[in-house]
């Protein structure tokens, strides 16, 4: 007797995954957003999230004139951090400049500055700055103090070695950084940026992928044929990973030549995270489409799950700066971990041995997800 | 068609064949609206069934019960002695459904390839089928045509074709015809009648009254229950009420009095002329009411449409 033949799943993947990739490879706009859109975006992030503070325009108010005057001002001037914008002739001025943000910080010399260093009594230098960028003004301020406080302290041991005497050693700690010693942005930055557009991407991609079935009314045809629902997601998703997969190798490529990433560690080890994240990331754009009617709702509740994941990761704020109540959180976020393995791959020369943690919790959070979005996945249309 | 059976082999009929399909008491509603209420029937083996009915009766609803689609409030739908939504029932049922639902964007071949692979059908079984198939329906010539692309007739025959791939043993088609020229319909029904020739179990759904004089049985719904069930002729046959034709008169004037008269059952235009069905006896008095109008009655055969449209009329009343 030849009975009907016997569903075999991987028959059913393999058909799933073709059409997928059918769809989705004729598909242009989805393609670029896939592929294109991340590489762009890396790029443009990579250079705008430049942390690094220089040349912040600052005036000069010297009412002294003086010699020490016009030779502090261009010393002070000369490191780069600031960078002369003009003069103005009273602090008045220069702060209403601040006001139309003409400039970001002034310098006042007061009149008497220069008699009043050498009479000894002490010298008050008015520094005017823009508090709106507070890590600007940090950095700012910062530059200014560490001048004035290094030629305080020469002044001081000159004084003392006129005097005949012994200055007291000088206490001066020098840190050495360890993995980015240029302090560069970029190489911590674009594993973040890298895994923040991966996030978002496969997520709606996937959560729109079926949703869309739904509202064609594909899914009826589909649904009556003998598939398992756990086979039609998987094969939804794979095409998903595989060009997943590709983007972030591109990725990494692009950081290395245009931002100087290392590469330190095995990108096998960084493939297989890689693999993880998108377990993660394309079964919660599953899960959302399970509760959604139609590709809006999948859409809105795409955006639901990525912004919050994006903004509790620890790529925009340290998880170390979130309130106590808030951080918990972090360690359910698949982005976290995945810039962590990212960072510390790429950056740190990271092995397994070093990383196993945040596999482990990449590989449960994915396959809870990927299971409750199978086991909410009902074979039925309402 | 028989010949694609032929290839099947004996897939072993199951012993004391109870009905293909059975409808128990079936109810859902949607928020306010009840699509199913308590629907009840049963489509024995090699049957044509139609269900019959106007817009909203639940037809669709009631398809998607029996092909295990959707949750039901009661009831219970089974599919060759099976629960309806039994993954063991999947590869013997074929369902078309009434809205668009293969892959727009890919084309007529890949479609059918594709829902062939997830039925696993050995690419020599699906080339042969396929080839048949297309033959049939005539879709050859449009094998690299995108599905979006075809005509709605063009449209329909592929989605059946998609359903019959895997030769299931019963057929479910919702308003399969619905959007297509007289033509593609008369082939679509000649092809139904072929599969039926052939043994298997066909049930459609059909807003059209001509169609239903074509199946087996018809079951008529309304509100989402059984109005009257039976074969066309019979049902034809036991009909009670009256069908006329009214002739002349002023047209609005005519229509305000058959409103007012509840013996007037069913109205509706033919032609110039209203075609109207009268409770058996009641005639006579019409015809003196409708006679200061200038209008008169000539009784005409009764037909389908006059018997489903009365039906439902008396029970909205
Ligand atoms: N998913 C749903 N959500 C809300 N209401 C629904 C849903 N499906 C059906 N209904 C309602 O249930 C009733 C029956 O609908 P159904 O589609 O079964 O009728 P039908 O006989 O197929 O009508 P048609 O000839 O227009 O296709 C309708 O009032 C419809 O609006
Ligand atoms: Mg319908």
């Amino acid at each position: 007797m030849t009975g009907p033949v016997r569903p075999s799943a991987r028959v059913q993947l393999a058909a799933i995954f073709r059409k997928e990739v059918q769809q989705t490879v004729r598909d242009r706009r989805i393609m670029f957003m896939l592929v294109v859109a991340p590489l762009i975006q890396t790029v443009v992030f990579g250079f705008a999230v430049d942390f690094e503070v220089d040349r912040v325009p600052t005036l000069v108010v010297d009412a002294d004139r003086s010699a020490t005057s016009r030779e502090d001002a261009r010393r002070l001037l000369a490191d780069g951090t600031l960078l002369s914008v003009g003069e103005e002739s009273s602090a008045e001025a220069a702060s209403a400049a601040l006001d139309a943000g003409r400039a970001s910080a002034a310098l006042v010399f007061e009149r008497r500055a220069e008699a009043d260093r050498l009479s000894g009594r002490g010298q008050e230098v008015q520094v005017l700055l823009d508090g709106t960028d507070p890590n600007r003004t940090t950095v700012t301020s910062g530059a200014v103090s560490r001048f004035f406080s290094e030629l305080g302290e020469r002044l001081a041991r000159e004084r003392i070695e006129a005097s005949g005497q012994t200055p007291p050693a000088q206490l001066r700690p020098i840190p050495r950084v360890a993995f980015n010693p240029g302090l560069a942005t970029a190489p911590y930055m674009v594993p973040g940026i890298a895994a923040m557009l991966l996030v978002i991407v496969t997520t709606f991609t996937s959560a729109m992928g079926l949703a869309r079935e739904r509202e064609m009314g594909t899914l009826e045809q589909v649904l009556v044929t003998p598939i398992r629902p756990v086979h039609l997601l998987v094969g939804k998703m794979a095409p998903f990973v595989v060009i997943g997969l590709v983007v972030v190798t591109l990725l990494v490529g692009v950081g290395t030549w245009l931002f100087a990433i290392p590469i330190r560690g095995n990108l096998g080890l960084l493939l297989v995270g890689t693999l993880l994240y998108l377990l993660t990331t394309l079964g919660a754009g599953l899960l959302i489409s399970t509760v959604s009617a139609n590709q809006q709702q999948a859409f809105l509740g795409g955006f639901l799950f990525t912004i919050p994941a994006v903004l509790l990761s620890g790529l925009m704020t340290p998880i170390l700066a979130m309130p106590g109540w808030l951080r918990p959180l972090t360690l359910l976020n698949p982005i976290r971990w995945y810039a962590e393995i990212m960072r510390g791959v790429l950056l740190r020369g990271a092995g397994f041995a070093d990383l196993w943690l945040q596999f482990v919790v990449l590989l449960v959070i994915g396959v809870a997800i990927v299971a409750a979005a199978t086991l909410r996945f009902q074979r039925r249309l309402g | 068609m028989q010949e694609l059976h032929a290839a099947r082999g004996e897939a072993a009929p199951e012993a004391g064949a109870g009905p293909a399909l059975s409808a128990r008491g079936l109810s859902r509603r949607f928020g306010e609206v009840t699509a199913l209420d308590g629907l009840s029937f049963e489509v024995g083996r090699g049957e044509l069934y139609g269900l019959v009915g106007p817009d909203g009766a639940g037809k669709t609803t009631a398809i998607r019960a029996l092909a295990g689609l959707i949750r039901l409030d009661g009831g219970e739908a089974r599919v060759l002695g099976l629960a309806a939504d039994d993954h063991a029932v999947r590869e013997r049922v074929g369902l078309m459904p009434q809205q668009f639902s293969l892959y727009r964007d890919l084309s007529v071949g890949e479609n059918l390839r594709f829902f062939s692979r997830v039925f696993v059908l050995p690419r020599e079984v699906y080339r042969r089928r396929a080839e048949r198939l297309l033959e049939i329906t005539r879709l050859a010539p449009f094998l690299d045509r995108r599905a979006d692309a075809l005509s709605g007739g063009m449209y329909k025959k592929l989605a059946l074709a998609c359903a019959l791939l895997h030769e299931p043993e019963v057929l479910l088609l919702d308003e399969p015809t619905n959007g297509v020229d007289p033509v593609s319909r008369r082939e679509l029904w000649a092809l139904l009648h072929e599969f039926v020739h052939g043994g298997m179990t066909v049930l459609v759904s059909t807003p059209y009254m001509d169609e239903a004089e074509r199946c087996g049985r018809v079951g008529l719904m309304n509100r989402g229950r059984l109005l009257l069930e039976g074969a066309p002729p019979a049902l034809i046959a036991g009909f009670r009420d009256e069908a006329y034709e009214v002739r002349g008169g002023e047209r609005d004037r005519v229509e305000a009095e058959l409103a007012r008269t509840p013996a007037v059952r069913a109205a509706s235009p033919a032609g110039e002329r209203l075609r109207i069905v009268v409770a058996r006896g009641a005639s006579a008095e019409l015809a003196r009411a409708l006679a200061p109008l200038g209008a008169t009655l000539a009784p005409v055969t009764p037909d389908f449409e006059d018997l489903f449209l009365s039906r439902i009329r008396e029970e909205e009343a």
